[in-house]
């Protein structure tokens, strides 16, 4: 859009409805913060207690919005669409849980950090604007307000020295992504004239730009989504920082973090496809085979099950990138329409049905972890520490030995089913070979989930056998066990409302 | 009745499962898991018996059909049904099932709720994979199967447990994964996953080739073909007892299901093409598990060398592609269940008797255990295809079919080398019997061994009943299996056909076997 009419052309009341959820988010953020400053109490269970009824309101809001859905709001800043739905409904269940694993954990460390929770909404509120942003200015606002909070996120655990690497790490690396992206953009709008996606589309499609300008501009801004959703070569702080942050943080990075990342990444990949498509191609297909090789590859030598699952997520975000090279291939080639739109459709539903297993599982892995720690200087990191966990917390390693089958692709899981979604879609994209290295890397995968479970189930508890206490923790883990089972073996409800989501969003 | 006759396929299937679930929920004393593993499992083995007399003998197609759509608006469903191929094996599946659990009433003693359950759980999965008629379905089974396995041998194993599952657990999967790309490939063409849809697919040959490799890796590792058999060896040696009988039983019988199955019938250009390599393949399978069992100084690792031997019989069978040699060869599977599952079971009570199973810490045993001496031999002559009893008839079979199989370049090669295998597997077997039964008690320890108890005796007796029948009335089973078969090898004799026009140089059908290329040893 012009910069200049911001503000001017819309009709504010009438989008009130579809603005809700952000402005819950934020005045629900605030709220945390006001309360906490004012209501004095040592422990800070009404906070977890406030923004678990923030998150609620927020989940209400996407259903009470009648009327108002497909709408550009505030002249062509944010979508509000069946694709921001779904990911402001995935990015608030991935914040409850992330705030319930954290509340065990300040629990148990007797240390309440009331900074998280308004933090926690805030990055939130980042990853929706990201999701839903329309326009080159608000995709920056969103990266940056969901990067800052986690910046901080990871760094607050106080007293810990690899906390505060982690956060001063990724906070730097951060800020390298964040100026390539910006110059990306800056060179997009020389181009163009517009940061508004639709003006961006319309000159891509009348071919009215530069092809080399336009290149380069989408090679920076790949960048800057790159580092988010950790793909090689732009990887190199996932181990550490992953490593670094509390696991519950871990758990919300690996997740929503990459989750938002994805979403802008695939919104903008076919925003500028027909163009770019041969010269993106190529590239991410190098990448991605990159990332899923290293990341697994790594994975198996890791003895910290935090490096490990950093580097498993590495390599989940290459399986993420072959559902993104099926929808540029297909817009690439020539073939009837019908088809394409079949194959973007399942490509993309595949792409959003994954991220949604993937979130499931993971966040239930990182609950485990989260939950069987010692204290917050003393995570239960050390994989040879979960020997003989099956015999002293039964449902935590039923419940663990679950979520490392579903990682790692076996059925009925949903991580199997997601896998077999992406896999077909890559199949009828014509990539055959790019689905059968994705299978030879999930065949990788298998050896370092699977010691997890040997550990647990096989071998005798040592010395420094990790044990927990929380019921909530337990049981969250439980029913995201219970949910991956069951989404693995009626996975059709989700994956018809992810491809009808991206279907909506991509025709 | 109805509600259970009307699913029949269904009850069968997933009874185990229910009670594995109730089992791991409800039940914490380790004699109640022991019964009610055995009441659930028994009532498994009624409800499928009624499979067998509900069975229409004329008919050669799919039986007992369970269809729902699944996923995708049906593309994918849930589609079970049963043939006279899957009758027998989904029999054999059911029938060792309570066995199984009777005979790990004492040998496991610890955490027995799981055991039993993971035992229940792998019922499910194995009949599952034998019924399913959705590659999706079947895929689903296929995989769940590994994981209590994997859980079995695992924590209930011997030493190098370890080792032995996550090697079981890779090679499969290595298998597995290709075959799913096959499938997805499948899939795309056929627009379903259903696996009568599948078999109207009209592929290249290029292709086919490619697609009957994905999958026949896939069944060869789990079969095991030589030379990817390398896997089963630890697994048996490390998994309990109750692990191998099914490993042995029925887990192996998934890899020539599956070729018989899937891999030959749906991509029969790719089996023309490769079927004489695996039938090569199999020869020196059966030929170099004979050798290496001759020389096992373990008896445990002697009988899974000979398995390897025996399954390389029912490939050859598959591979002549003649339906002498296929029925041979699900015949066989069934006796190689029987008589492996009961050799198994016998080297498990010796082993819960003295911990150990090297050959030379016995010998003269038929002194101090009579009874245990005379099953054993039983068992050791059906497994070495005595006639009149349930070797000999697959074996037959098979060496029959592949004799005059005029699809299989150098059958008759084939063929008589593959007969060596009987004779050296009558030597291994006989010779190991030898050493263990027959001459003076050399070791102290062995002459306070107590005889098999009426526990291990009813464990057996229902196996050697089985194995005298299989041996003197093929025909029930025969008969039903015939026509299951003969439309299975339908498409590959219509390739065949289509073969024979497409090529100027030959005329006739009768030349077919002309044009199909020759292995290695004839150049």
């Amino acid at each position: 859009m012009d910069l200049s009419s911001l503000g001017a052309g819309f009709d504010l009341a009438r989008q009130m409805p579809a603005l809700l959820p952000y402005l819950v988010l934020a005045g629900g953020g605030l709220l945390v913060m006001l309360v906490d400053a004012f209501v004095k109490s040592r422990r800070k269970d009404h906070l977890y207690m406030l923004t678990l009824l923030v998150l609620l309101a927020v989940v209400v809001t996407q259903f009470t919005g009648g009327g108002v859905r497909e709408q550009d709001l505030l002249g062509g800043m944010l979508a509000s669409e069946a694709y921001t739905r779904f990911f402001t409904l995935l990015f608030a269940a991935i914040a409850l849980l992330t705030a319930t694993f954290a509340t065990a954990a300040f629990d148990r460390d007797g240390d309440f950090r009331a900074e998280f929770y308004p933090l926690l909404l805030f990055a939130t509120l980042g990853m929706m604007i990201l999701s839903a942003a329309t326009d080159l200015l608000p995709l920056y606002l969103g990266l940056e307000t969901m990067s800052f909070a986690v910046y901080v996120m990871v760094a607050g655990v106080r007293g810990s020295a690899r906390s505060a690497e982690a956060g001063f790490k990724y906070l730097i690396l951060g800020a390298f992504a964040s100026a390539f992206l910006l110059f990306g953009m800056a060179l997009l709008y020389g181009q163009v004239g517009s940061t508004g996606f639709a003006e961006i589309g319309e000159s891509v499609a009348a071919g009215s730009v530069d092809v080399l300008m336009l290149s380069l501009a989408a090679g920076l801004m790949l960048v800057g989504f790159g580092f988010k959703v950790a793909m090689v070569p732009f990887h190199m702080w996932t181990p550490d920082v992953y490593h670094g942050a509390p696991a519950y943080m871990t758990g919300f990075m690996a997740t929503g973090v990459k989750a938002a990342g994805f979403a802008v990444l695939a919104r903008f990949v076919w925003l500028l496809l027909p163009l770019l498509a041969d010269v993106w191609f190529p590239l991410l297909a190098v990448l991605a085979v990159l990332t899923m090789t290293l990341g697994n590859l790594v994975a198996l030598s890791q003895t910290s099950i935090k490096r490990m699952l950093a580097w498993s997520s590495i390599a989940h975000a290459g399986y993420l990138l072959l559902a993104v090279l099926a929808i540029l291939h297909t817009a690439r080639g020539e073939g009837l329409a019908t088809r394409m739109e079949a194959v973007v459709t399942a490509a993309g539903g595949g792409l959003l049905f994954y991220l949604t297993g993937y979130a499931v599982m993971n966040l239930g892995a990182f609950g485990i972890v989260n939950y069987l720690g010692r204290g917050r200087l003393d995570e239960a990191d050390s994989i040879s520490g979960y020997a003989g966990l099956s015999g002293r917390q039964p449902i935590a390693a039923a419940a663990m030995a679950v979520f490392m089958f579903s990682l790692a692709g076996i059925p009925p899981t949903v991580g199997f089913i997601g896998k077999f979604y992406i896999f077909d879609a890559v199949v009828k994209a014509g990539l055959i070979p790019l689905a059968v290295w994705g299978v030879v890397n999930s065949l990788l995968s298998v050896y370092y989930y699977l010691r997890v479970v040997v550990v647990m189930y096989m071998r005798p508890a040592g010395e420094d056998a990790y044990d927990g206490r929380s019921w909530e923790s337990t049981f969250a883990a439980g029913v995201l066990a219970l949910i991956v089972l069951f989404l693995g073996t009626f996975p059709g409800v989700l994956h018809r409302l992810a491809a009808a989501t991206f279907h909506m969003l991509a025709f | 009745m109805s509600f259970i006759t009307d699913h029949i396929l269904s009850w069968v299937t997933f009874l185990p499962l229910a009670g594995a679930c109730g089992i791991f929920l409800a039940v914490r004393r380790p004699n109640a898991a022991r019964i009610a593993a055995l009441v659930v499992a028994l009532a498994d083995f009624v409800l499928s018996l009624h499979l067998y007399f509900h069975f229409d003998v004329a008919m050669a197609g799919d039986q007992f059909v369970e269809r729902v759509a699944w996923i995708a608006g049906g593309r994918i469903s849930y589609h079970l049904a049963l043939d006279g191929i899957s009758l027998f094996l989904v029999l054999l599946t059911t029938f060792l099932g309570p066995l199984v659990i009777l005979s790990t009433w004492s040998a496991v003693r610890d955490r027995v709720t799981e055991f039993m359950g993971f035992l229940l759980l792998l019922q499910t999965a194995m009949i599952g994979t034998f019924l399913a008629r959705d590659m999706l379905l079947f895929y689903f089974f296929w995989e769940a199967m590994l994981v209590p396995m994997y859980f079995l041998i695992g924590i209930w194993g011997g030493e190098r447990r370890i080792y032995a599952t996550v090697k079981f657990f890779i090679y499969t999967m290595v298998g597995s994964v290709f075959m799913l790309v096959g499938i997805l490939y499948c899939y795309f063409q056929a627009g379903s996953m259903d696996l009568a849809e599948f078999m109207t697919l009209d592929l290249a040959r290029g292709p086919q080739t490619l697609l009957f490799a994905a999958f026949a890796l896939a069944f060869a590792i789990k079969v095991p073909l030589f030379p990817f058999h390398t896997w089963l060896p630890d697994a048996h040696v490390e998994a309990p007892t109750a692990g191998s009988v099914i490993l042995a039983g029925i887990l192996l019988k998934m890899g020539t299901y599956g070729l018989l199955r899937f891999a030959i019938p749906l991509f029969p250009a790719g089996a023309a093409v490769l079927g004489p390599w695996i039938a090569a393949l199999a020869v020196i399978g059966i030929i170099y598990g004979a050798l290496v069992a001759m020389v096992q100084p373990d008896v445990k690792k002697l009988v899974a060398y000979s398995s390897v031997s025996h399954l390389g019989f029912v490939v050859l069978g598959l591979f002549s592609l003649t339906t002498a040699g296929v029925v041979g060869g699900i015949y066989q599977m069934l006796a190689h269940g029987l008589t492996t599952g009961a050799l198994f079971l016998l080297v498990g009570m010796i082993y819960e008797r003295r911990h150990t199973r090297q050959i030379a810490e016995f010998g003269g045993l038929a002194h101090v255990m009579p009874i245990y001496a005379a099953v054993f031999m039983f068992v050791t002559l059906g497994s070495i295809g005595l006639p009149s009893l349930c070797g000999f008839t697959g074996e037959f079979m098979i060496l029959l079919g592949s004799f005059t199989s005029v699809l299989l370049p150098h059958a008759k090669l084939l063929t008589v080398l593959a007969a060596t295998g009987v004779v050296l597997g009558a030597i291994y077997m006989l010779w190991m019997y030898q050493r263990v039964f027959f001459g003076r008690l050399a070791h102290e320890q062995n002459r306070g061994l107590a005889d098999m108890n009426l526990r291990e005796i009813v464990v057996l007796v229902p196996i050697l009943v089985m194995i005298v029948l299989l041996g003197v009335r093929p025909a029930p089973l025969v008969d039903r299996m015939q026509p299951a078969v003969e439309k299975l090898l339908e498409p590959l004799a219509r390739e065949m056909v289509a073969d024979a026009e497409a090529s100027p140089a030959v005329l006739s059908v009768a030349a077919v076997p002309e044009v199909l290329p020759v292995p290695p040893e004839g150049e």
